[in-house]
């Protein structure tokens, strides 16, 4: 007869928040592929279209969470730092719902696109009235 | 479905409601960064990964988790709404070499850094001050004014940090909002003051005698 476990075999309970977030994203560290990559800048909104049924089993509780907290446009790290999830779940978590056209990118700058003189000039008087 | 995806949503999606700039907080461990971003914004933790320590193995009993290799880390994050249509975004960035993995994806599309100063630490932040030269992104040293530390002549601190002539070296106190807003203005001041002074060189065809314009950053 097999013996049960001793109780240090298993993951103990204090360690949920490192082995449940990738349980989350069923162990995936990237997203679905193609498509841009999300930096943390990078604006995010819901789509209106609904999630699909078929498959309930495909989205976590975090999906519907973070797909609940894109009706306005927020970046990804807005979502991380709502959600309490590591960046990396996000990230995956986000892409999942890009490719489903739940939420879709609204800007993304890309390295080489400096916010311009204007912007920085109004970044200015906005910390000057702060 | 039979009707294009063009729902109100979607329209709505196409146009931007902000930009979004960040702005990096660097520096040793104890330096402040958490005091400064909490002073001037809403402070609520970035979660991400870190790669466990031989050190900490000994905390956190993995048996059973098999390969888990990393643990989850609180980075300071905070914003600042400016205006209607300008968010700041205030990343927390730990100085120490080991985290060191995550500064390129944090320091991505930054418009600069604040790395903050400790005197009674200053080594702290030596590797974000390397960093960020290395990556010719602006940043401003803003030494924290601790109470129980001594005074020592910015001057001294700049030699002390080899910082060049165009790296502003700033004192400030953490924990007061007007301070701080200072900090900000002085980073964003210099970036400005670089740029045009990048493009009147470039326009008036004026020779420097410091290395290409590029050394200047962004």
């Amino acid at each position: 007869m097999t013996e049960r476990p001793a109780d240090d075999a298993w993951p103990q309970r204090e360690s949920g928040p490192v082995v449940r977030p990738y349980a989350v994203t069923g162990g995936r560290t990237t997203g679905p592929g193609d498509g841009e990559p999300l930096t943390l800048l990078t604006v995010l909104v819901a789509t209106g279209r609904p999630l699909p049924t078929d498959d309930p089993a495909r989205l976590a509780p975090e999906h519907h969470r973070l797909l609940s907290l894109c009706g306005q446009q927020v970046t990804l790290a807005d979502l991380a730092a709502d959600t309490a999830l590591p960046l990396g779940v996000v990230r995956v978590l986000v892409a999942d719902l890009t490719e489903l056209e739940a939420i879709t990118v609204v800007g993304q700058r890309s390295a080489d696109q400096r916010t311009g003189n204007d912007v920085l000039q109004e970044i200015l008087n906005g910390l000057r009235a702060l | 479905m039979a009707s294009a995806r063009s729902d109100t949503h979607g329209g709505a999606a196409a146009v931007p409601a902000f930009t979004a700039h960040k702005i990096l907080v660097a520096g040793g461990f104890g330096a402040g960064k958490t005091t400064l971003v909490g002073a001037i914004s809403e402070v609520r933790p970035l979660q991400t990964e870190e790669a466990l320590t031989t050190a900490s193995i000994g905390l956190d009993d993995l048996t059973g988790v098999g390969a888990k290799t990393t643990t989850t880390v609180a980075l300071d994050f905070g914003r600042i709404t400016l205006g209607a249509r300008i968010v700041l975004y205030l990343f927390g960035m730990p100085g120490q070499e080991r985290f060191s993995f995550m500064w390129d994806e944090l320091a991505y599309g930054a418009l600069g850094a604040v790395i903050l100063a400790d005197v009674r630490r200053l080594g702290d932040c030596f590797p974000s001050v390397n960093y960020f030269e290395k990556r010719q992104l602006p940043f401003v040293v803003a030494v924290n004014c601790f109470d129980d530390a001594p005074s020592y002549d910015p001057q001294e601190i700049r030699q002390a940090l080899d910082l060049d002539p165009g790296n502003p070296l700033v004192l400030c106190d953490a924990r007061d909002v007007a301070s701080v807003k200072g900090v900000l203005i002085t980073l964003v001041e210099t970036i400005a003051s670089r740029r045009s002074a990048r493009a009147g060189a470039a326009s008036g065809r004026i020779a420097t005698t410091r290395a290409p314009a590029s050394r200047f950053g962004q």
